[in-house]
């Protein structure tokens, strides 16, 4: 039978094990929370390619999201709006992905709008949700942990804006989910996805929850995913296998504080050969006293290099062979702090700063010199910015339903409490 | 105790960071001074001489007469948008011109008519086109037209030229580019006849299967296509005998070669063996541009153009092959080896007969080794310094020019 098929009839299987108990759910009011959120962002980054410091202002990640309840069914939605404000991309050295490079790529308009069931009996939680969304693959995205740059592991921590069947059940301090979806990245903010490589590609994703007394209120997380050709739209790129591990620590009290150490591993296969694999390891937390905080990340990724286009900070998608200019590795060292908030008729502007040492090495002596690209292998990135916001607030990403740890019937993660809430 | 904690781990972190920082290797330098000593090695072909190229990657050469012309790839220093011209008469290559061809970061493919009257530039990525020059100075090309459509728009990779009862074609390989009208790879093929105005009179996607096509063969009204993992496909252009135009080609037949990955295809016509054999380049991965590659040469007898089978191989351990260029007079192809260098070839005669300790199975196929035949003649840049990554060869007048994505242009002496 084909695998494409297995899956998608598991899915449905879990969906009928969710019927006999989603009437529970009914009884629930209906509900709807909107918020919007943007940041305001001022960037100068040394060495960018040709050696130039570049200076820039822009609203990065403005979203507009919504949490809704009818009934027993379910739905979150996310508008991000980058495609408007950044379509350059956003300066950050060492960020790629989507045919940005040395810049984040703008989201895809549509960021989420996944639609489920969930259970409320206990012990046992399922879920059923399907849409445009977060794999349940890595750690939460980026835009809901403390820094505004994204980390250079984005694309190999995180697998977004894909249409997903993601089914999850927890048992106490387990949880298990499991998602089928398509391989392949959007192409830019507008692109919808090919509906027929829907469940090309596969993940599944291990959380074990404050279940150790020596782990405290520490949740450990471990996936694997299975994408089928991500940067070739049409299907006939490279596959990737990819996996991860995390520690992820959330504590209240006075000094509210939260920590993420992550290893990810990608490796890229053509036609069942193992051709190039890419490591990361990250740590960051954050330490919150009433609204003012400071944050800390340090991280060591791979990057693949593959040839510039004109406009430097851009590569072909999709590549015409199976070659790369090289693999560098990037560790940063990036702090934040994050100021008390203005607050007006129920807004909030809060002010931060950023700064980041980004340091790149070649791994072998490949084509890409960084040396010669960007004139240094040291740079220097500073930020500041206004976050703001108003209305619901739109917190952890990426866990649906049964997966969200606090509460069985909550749509999203929304009501987790949130310790690094000094950067939102 | 929970602060505590999350301090004990940022510091940890912080400190990590501070102790593995890991040294960047020195940037490899340029240089061709030790000409005519360790880059060849004590090999058959000796280094004449080089011309360096450092602010941009070489790519492709292409040699008439006393000139040399040399296309760039990537990025540097500078972006691929340059054509240098080099005198070649002498010893060394003298760089005497270069043409800056505006909006494109890649030249990948550089080619000159049979008669010497046209040179053509292929060039990528996004706004891909086709640039035809006058050679009547060959010193000072001047561009007569550039034919850049949607179907050339997403780039051309390679531009081949050939004649087809008299007159001048171009055939080219369109790239693959997401969120393209038409994203798929492609063959176009140009109607030269009139060079200040190339027209297109056919476009054929590849199929998805493939996925990519980078290089084609023209010879005697046939078009050899190399088709990536779908090996190779024969279409009758007009030399075929089945009613094939350069406007309405019939594919002739094909055949999946061992590993797939074919990028180039050399069709030989050897007093010897005559039209027998066609020769395979696969370009396979992982590579590395500039310190690794992967990929054998392949060998296929291809006396019947329906059903061309694979007979033999040739394969460099730690290296792949890219382009090739045949001295057929005396049966020597030369082929351009990346980080090997260039590797040339007997290639005369039968290459499917050896003995069982000169072959290899793969499924049901058995293949001759052609190393272990001891065809191999001679090897040019190999295991010197400095570093090659050798991108082209072409054999002319007893010698063969080496375009290195590191370096430039090599003048080497051919082995026969």
């Amino acid at each position: 039978m084909n695998r494409r098929v297995v899956r998608v009839v598991g899915s449905a299987l879990i969906a009928l094990v969710l019927v006999s108990d989603v009437a529970a759910a009914q009884d629930a009011p209906p509900a709807l929370a909107i918020g919007a959120h943007a940041i305001g962002l001022f960037t100068q980054a040394t060495h960018t390619p040709e050696g130039r410091t570049l200076t820039e202002a822009y609203l990065t990640q403005p979203i507009v999201s919504a949490d809704a309840r009818a009934g027993w069914l379910q739905a979150i939605g996310m508008l991000n709006l980058e495609g408007l404000t950044l379509r350059r991309g956003e300066l950050d050295v060492g960020e790629w992905g989507e045919g940005y490079v040395d810049r984040r790529h703008p989201h895809a308009y549509l960021h989420e709008l996944m639609v489920g069931v969930a259970t409320s009996s206990t012990p046992v939680v399922a879920s059923l949700y399907a849409g445009r969304g977060f794999v349940p693959f890595g750690s939460d995205d980026p835009m809901s942990r403390p820094f505004v740059s994204y980390p250079v592991d984005h694309h190999l921590a995180q697998l977004l804006e894909r249409l997903v069947v993601v089914g999850a059940v927890r048992a106490r301090a387990l949880l298990l989910e499991a998602a089928a979806f398509d391989g392949d990245e959007p192409l830019g903010p507008s692109t919808p996805e090919l509906a027929r490589r829907f469940a090309d590609s596969w993940s599944v994703r291990g959380t074990l929850s404050h279940a150790l007394p020596a782990l405290g209120d520490a949740e450990l997380a471990a996936s694997y995913a299975n994408v089928k050709s991500p940067e070739y739209r049409e299907g006939q790129g490279m596959d990737q296998r990819k996996a991860h591990a995390s520690l992820r620590v959330d504590g209240g009290g006075r000094f509210a504080h939260y920590v993420l150490a992550e290893l990810a591993r990608t490796t890229e296969v053509d036609r069942g050969r193992d051709l190039y694999t890419f490591d990361a390891a990250l740590a960051e937390g954050a330490v919150c006293r009433a609204e003012a905080g400071l944050a800390l990340r340090w991280e060591r990724a791979d990057r693949p290099e593959e040839e510039r286009l004109v406009d430097l900070f851009r590569a072909p998608r999709p590549a015409t062979d199976l070659s790369i200019l090289g693999i560098t590795q990037w560790t940063t060292l990036t702090v934040a702090a994050a100021l008390p908030a203005l607050r007006l008729f129920g807004a909030h502007a809060a002010p931060f700063l950023e700064a980041a040492r980004i340091r790149v090495d070649r791994t072998t002596a490949a084509l890409f010199d960084p040396v010669r690209f960007y004139g240094s292998n040291l740079m220097w990135r500073t930020s500041v910015g206004l976050r703001l916001g108003v209305g619901h607030d739109h917190r952890r990403e990426g866990r649906y339903g049964a997966a969200v740890p606090t509460a069985s019937t909550s749509l999203h993660a929304h009501d987790e409490p949130s310790p690094a809430h000094c950067f939102r | 105790m929970k602060l505590a904690r999350t301090c004990r781990l940022l510091s940890l972190a912080v400190l990590s960071g501070c102790l593995f920082d890991r040294g960047t290797a020195a940037t490899p330098h340029a240089s061709c001074a030790l000409a005519g000593g360790s880059p060849s090695g004590g090999d058959a072909m000796a280094v004449i001489g080089c011309g360096i190229i450092d602010s941009r990657y070489t790519a492709e050469v292409a040699v008439r007469d006393s000139f040399a012309y040399t296309t760039t790839w990537g990025f540097r220093s500078a972006p691929g948008n340059m054509v240098a011209v080099w005198n070649v008469s002498g010893d060394e290559p003298v760089l005497v011109d270069s043409i800056i061809v505006s909006g494109s970061s890649t030249l990948g493919d550089v080619a000159i008519s049979d008669d010497g009257a046209l040179l053509v530039v292929a060039t990528e990525r996004t706004n891909g086109s086709l640039v035809v020059f006058d050679r009547s100075n060959p010193r000072h090309p001047r561009q007569l037209s550039r034919l850049a459509t949607p179907e050339t728009f997403n780039g051309v990779h390679t531009a081949e030229i050939g004649r087809i009862a008299g007159r001048l074609y171009a055939i080219l390989a369109v790239d693959p580019l997401g969120g393209a009208p038409t994203p798929e790879s492609k063959i176009v093929i140009v109607d030269l006849g009139d060079p200040v105005n190339p027209r297109e009179v056919y476009v054929k996607s590849v199929p998805g299967s493939a996925p990519f096509v980078h290089d084609t063969f023209l010879r005697d009204g046939l078009l050899f296509v190399a088709l990536w993992n779908n090996g190779i496909e024969i279409w009758d252009l007009g030399g075929g005998g089945q009613g094939g135009t350069p406007a309405a080609p019939v594919v002739l037949g094909g055949v999946q070669t061992i590993g797939g990955d074919a990028h180039n295809v050399w069709w030989l016509h050897d007093p010897v063996s005559g039209s027998r054999y066609a020769f395979v380049g696969e370009e396979s991965g992982p590579a590395q541009l500039g310190v690794s590659s992967v990929g054998d040469i392949h060998v296929l007898d291809v006396s019947d153009l329906a059903h061309p089978r694979e007979v033999a191989f040739y394969h460099v351990p730690g290296a792949g092959t890219h382009n090739f260029s045949v001295d057929e007079t005396n049966g020597i192809l030369y082929a351009a080896y990346y980080n090997a260098g260039v590797r040339a070839l007997d290639v005369r005669g039968d290459l499917e007969t050896c003995t069982p300790s000169q072959q290899e199975t793969t499924g049901n196929l058995v293949r001759c080794d052609l190393g272990a035949m001891a065809r191999e003649t001679g090897r040019g840049l190999s295991g010197g310094t400095p570093a090659v990554y050798v991108w082209g060869v072409q054999y002319l007048g007893r010698m063969v020019y080496a375009s290195d994505m590191l370096n430039g242009l090599w003048k080497l002496r051919a082995v026969r």
